[in-house]
C-alpha cells in the first residue's frame, strides 16, 4: 500500500477532480439561484462532443473549447427561456434533455462520422499542459501544482471568483437571496429573472467547459455517454461542499481523489475495480446525509434559540408592565 | 373544473406531444438525406407490423414492452406518492441480478421456482426503493440525486457480482448460468419471447389501478403525494403511505428485472442495464401518471425503438439512437405542454363564442 499514495495519485485526483469541480461549480449557483437545474449532465455530454467536433473543423483546439462553452451557455438561455415563458416542468425538461443529448450526439456522430461508439482524428491536438512560472520550480508544490491544462487553472480560478462575487459584491448578494426566499427577494425589488437566467447561463458554460475537458483536455477524443454521470456527481458534490466555492472545490477533490484511487487500486492490487468505483457512490449519499442533519440541526438549534430570546423577552416585558402598574 | 375535461386534456396534450415530436423528429431524419416519410413507413413497419404468427414485430414489441409497462406503473406510484424518484433503473437491475443468481442456484419444482424467485427480486427492488424514499421523507434528502447514485450502484454491484461470484466460464463477456428450466416462464409462440411476464404486467396494471382509485391506502398515498399537509391534518400518516408507495414501486420494478432474466435473457451477463428504467420515466411522464395510459405508451415507445434498430438503422441505415431521439422530443414537448394547453384554451374560446356561448368553460 505504501506506493499507492504518491505524487501520480495527487495529480491524478486534480485531473479527475476538474471535470467534477465544473459542474459542481455550476450546481451551487443554480442551487443558490434557486433553480435545480439537473440538465448538467446533458450540458456536459453536450460541450465535450461540441468542443471536440468544432476543435476537428477550426482546427483549433482553444476554439473548440469555447464554441463548447458557448454550446452550454445557450441551452441554459435556452432552459431559461422555456421555463419563464412556458412555465415548464423544469425536471422533467432536464430528463428529457439529458437524454436527446445523450442519444443524439452519438447519432450525429454516426451520421457526420459514419462511426459506432468512439470518434477521433489525428489532426485533433490535446490542449496543451502549461508550465506555470516560477511556481514550477519550488521544490513538492511546483511538481503537484504545474503542468496541467488551461481548464484545470480556470477551474481554480473561477472557485476564487465565485467566492469574491458571491460574498463581497452587491450582484452575489442578490443571487444569495433569491436563493434563500424568491418572495422576499422581488419584494425588495430584486430582479430574480436576471438572476436565474446569469444562474442558468454561467451554470451551462461551466457544465460544458468540465465536457472539454474530458473529451479535449484529457483524452483527446468522444466516446458515447463519456460525461458517465459526472454531472449529477457535480451536483451532489456542490450539495456536499454547503454551496460555498470552496467547500465545493474540496468536495470535489474528494471525489477527484475516489477516482484516481479507484483506477490506482485496479492498476497495482486485485480489489476489482467496479467494487473500489462502488464506495465514492456510498460516500455520496453518507454526505447528503450529513448535509441534511446539518440543515436539520441548525433548525432545531434556530427554533430553541427563537424560544430561548422569546421567552426571555416576554419575561422581561412582564417584569417592566407589573413594574409601571405598581409605579401608577 | 369537471373531472372528464381534465382527463381530456391530458390525453389531447399527450397526443400534440407525440405529433409535434414526431415532426421535430421527422426534421432529424430529413437532416441526414433520408426521406422521413419513408423512414416512419419503415420504423413503424418494423415495430408493429404483422407478417406472420412467426415472423413479426408485434410480439417483439409486446414483449419489449413488457418490463417497460412494469418500470413505467413503477415510475407512476413513486412519483403519485410524491417522490420524483429515477430510480427505476437499479431497482430492475437488483430485481434482475436476484433472479439470476436465485434461478440458477435454488432448485425448486415447476411454478414454485419461478413465483419464488419473483418474490424476492420484488423485495430486493423494494429494499432498494426504500433507502431514497426514507431519506427524502425523514431527512429531506433531494430523491433525485441519491436514486441516482443508487442506480450506478446497482450497475456497479451487478458488474462485480456477474464477474466473480455468478461468473458461469471463461468467456469473452462474463456472464451467469442459464437459470433452471423451471424457473423459465413460457412464452406464448415458438420463436418469440413474448410470454406469460406480459400477462403479470397486465395483471400488475390492473392491481395498481384498483388500489390507486378504490382503496383506502391508495387514496392514502395519492393525497399525501399531492398535498402533504393537507393529508397530515385529515388523520393520515402521511410518511407511512409515502414509504408504502416507494415499497410498492420498487417491487413492480424489481418484478421488471426478474421476467427479463427468467422470460428472456435467461441469464444476466455484463453490460445488461440497458436503459429500461429511464425509458420507463418516459414512458410515466407521457402517461401521465395514468396507470393504464401506462400500457399504450409503453408499447408505442417498445416499437420506437425495435423500429429503430430493425427498420432505421438495418434497411435505411438511419442510426438507430435516432429511437430514443424520437422519445426524448416527445418528452421535451411534453415538459412544454403549457404551449399545448394555450392553444387548446384559446381554439375551446373561439369555438364557444362562434357557436354563440356565453363565458368559458363550467368550472
Amino acid at each position: 500500500m505504501g506506493d499507492v499514495f504518491t505524487l501520480d495519485l495527487a495529480r491524478a485526483t486534480i485531473r479527475l477532480a476538474t471535470p467534477i469541480l465544473l459542474p459542481a461549480l455550476a450546481g451551487m449557483l443554480s442551487d443558490r439561484a434557486g433553480v435545480l437545474n439537473l440538465a448538467l449532465e446533458g450540458m456536459m455530454l453536450l460541450g465535450a462532443f461540441l468542443s471536440i467536433v468544432a476543435a476537428f473543423w477550426l482546427k483549433s483546439t482553444y476554439l473548440g473549447v469555447l464554441v463548447g462553452m458557448a454550446s452550454g451557455g445557450l441551452l441554459g438561455a435556452f432552459f431559461f427561456y422555456l421555463y419563464k415563458r412556458y412555465k415548464v416542468d423544469l425536471v422533467v425538461l432536464a430528463i428529457a434533455l439529458n437524454l436527446f443529448i445523450q442519444e443524439m450526439t452519438v447519432f450525429a456522430l454516426r451520421t457526420l462520422f459514419g462511426n459506432v461508439g468512439s470518434w477521433s482524428d489525428p489532426s485533433i491536438r490535446q490542449l496543451p499542459e502549461l508550465r506555470l512560472p516560477l511556481i514550477a520550480d519550488v521544490p513538492v508544490v511546483g511538481p503537484l501544482l504545474s503542468g496541467y491544462n488551461a481548464i484545470v487553472y480556470f477551474s481554480w480560478l473561477a472557485v476564487v471568483a465565485f467566492h469574491l462575487v458571491l460574498f463581497r459584491t452587491r450582484f452575489g448578494r442578490h443571487l444569495r437571496a433569491v436563493g434563500e426566499s424568491q418572495a422576499a427577494a422581488e419584494a425588495v425589488g430584486i430582479d430574480v429573472s436576471r438572476v436565474k437566467l446569469f444562474a442558468l447561463v454561467m451554470g451551462g458554460a461551466l457544465a460544458a467547459l468540465g465536457g472539454a475537458f474530458l473529451s479535449v483536455g484529457h483524452l483527446t477524443s468522444f466516446t458515447r455517454n463519456i460525461s458517465n454521470g459526472r454531472g449529477w456527481i457535480g451536483l451532489s458534490a456542490a450539495l456536499f461542499g454547503f454551496d460555498y466555492p470552496v467547500g465545493v472545490f474540496l468536495a470535489s477533490m474528494v471525489f477527484g481523489g475516489a477516482d484516481a484511487l479507484a483506477i490506482k487500486l485496479q492498476a497495482t492490487t486485485q480489489i476489482p475495480s467496479s467494487l473500489v468505483q462502488f464506495f465514492p457512490n456510498v460516500f455520496t449519499i453518507l454526505a447528503l446525509v450529513l448535509v441534511a442533519l446539518r440543515i436539520r440541526g441548525g433548525e432545531y438549534f434556530a427554533r430553541l434559540g427563537f424560544r430561548r430570546r422569546l421567552s426571555a423577552e416576554t419575561a422581561a416585558e412582564a417584569k417592566r408592565g407589573s413594574g409601571r402598574e405598581s409605579g401608577r | 373544473m369537471k373531472r372528464s375535461a381534465v382527463w381530456k386534456d391530458r390525453l389531447l396534450t399527450s397526443v400534440l406531444a407525440v405529433v409535434a415530436g414526431l415532426v421535430v423528429s421527422g426534421a432529424y431524419i430529413a437532416l441526414t438525406g433520408k426521406d422521413p416519410f419513408k423512414a416512419y413507413f419503415e420504423l413503424f413497419k418494423a415495430g408493429f407490423g404483422f407478417e406472420s404468427l412467426t415472423r413479426n414485430g408485434l410480439f417483439q414489441t409486446f414483449q419489449l414492452s413488457t418490463s417497460l409497462i412494469l418500470t413505467g406503473l413503477a415510475a407512476v406510484v413513486a412519483m403519485k406518492s410524491g417522490i420524483f424518484s429515477i430510480g427505476q433503473e437499479g431497482q430492475y437491475l437488483m430485481g434482475a441480478t436476484v433472479a439470476a443468481w436465485l434461478g440458477s442456484s435454488v432448485h425448486l419444482p415447476y411454478v414454485i421456482h419461478p413465483a419464488a424467485v419473483i418474490a424476492c427480486s420484488m423485495a430486493a427492488g423494494a429494499i432498494y426503493s426504500f433507502i431514497p424514499g426514507w431519506l427524502k421523507v425523514k431527512l429531506g434528502v433531494n430523491e433525485i440525486i441519491t436514486s441516482f447514485l443508487m442506480n450506478n450502484m446497482a450497475v456497479l454491484l451487478m458488474t462485480y457480482i456477474v464477474n466473480f461470484p455468478l461468473r458461469a466460464d471463461k468467456g469473452s463477456t462474463a456472464h451467469s448460468a442459464i437459470v433452471d428450466e423451471t424457473a423459465q416462464l413460457p412464452v406464448f409462440f415458438q420463436g418469440s419471447k413474448w410470454g406469460a411476464g406480459f400477462i403479470l404486467a397486465l395483471a400488475a396494471v390492473a392491481i395498481i389501478h384498483i388500489y390507486l382509485k378504490r382503496t383506502a391506502p391508495g387514496y392514502a398515498l395519492r393525497i399525501s403525494g399531492e398535498a402533504l399537509p393537507f393529508a397530515s391534518y385529515g388523520g393520515i400518516r402521511s410518511a407511512r403511505a409515502v414509504l408504502c408507495g416507494m415499497l410498492i414501486s420498487g417491487a413492480l420494478a424489481g418484478l421488471a428485472g426478474a421476467i427479463e432474466i427468467l422470460g428472456v435473457y435467461r441469464r444476466i451477463m455484463q453490460g445488461f442495464s440497458t436503459g429500461v428504467g429511464f425509458d420507463g420515466l418516459m414512458v410515466a411522464i407521457l402517461a401521465k401518471n395514468s396507470p393504464i395510459a401506462v400500457v399504450v405508451v409503453a408499447i408505442f415507445f417498445a416499437g420506437i425503438r425495435l423500429g429503430a434498430q430493425i427498420g432505421l438503422q438495418a434497411s435505411m441505415s438511419i442510426p438507430r439512437e435516432l429511437g430514443g431521439g424520437i422519445i426524448a422530443t416527445i418528452i421535451l414537448f411534453v415538459a412544454a405542454e403549457s404551449l399545448f394547453l394555450g392553444f387548446i384554451e384559446t381554439g375551446r374560446l373561439k369555438w364557444r363564442k362562434a357557436l354563440g356561448v356565453e363565458g368559458g368553460r363550467g368550472e
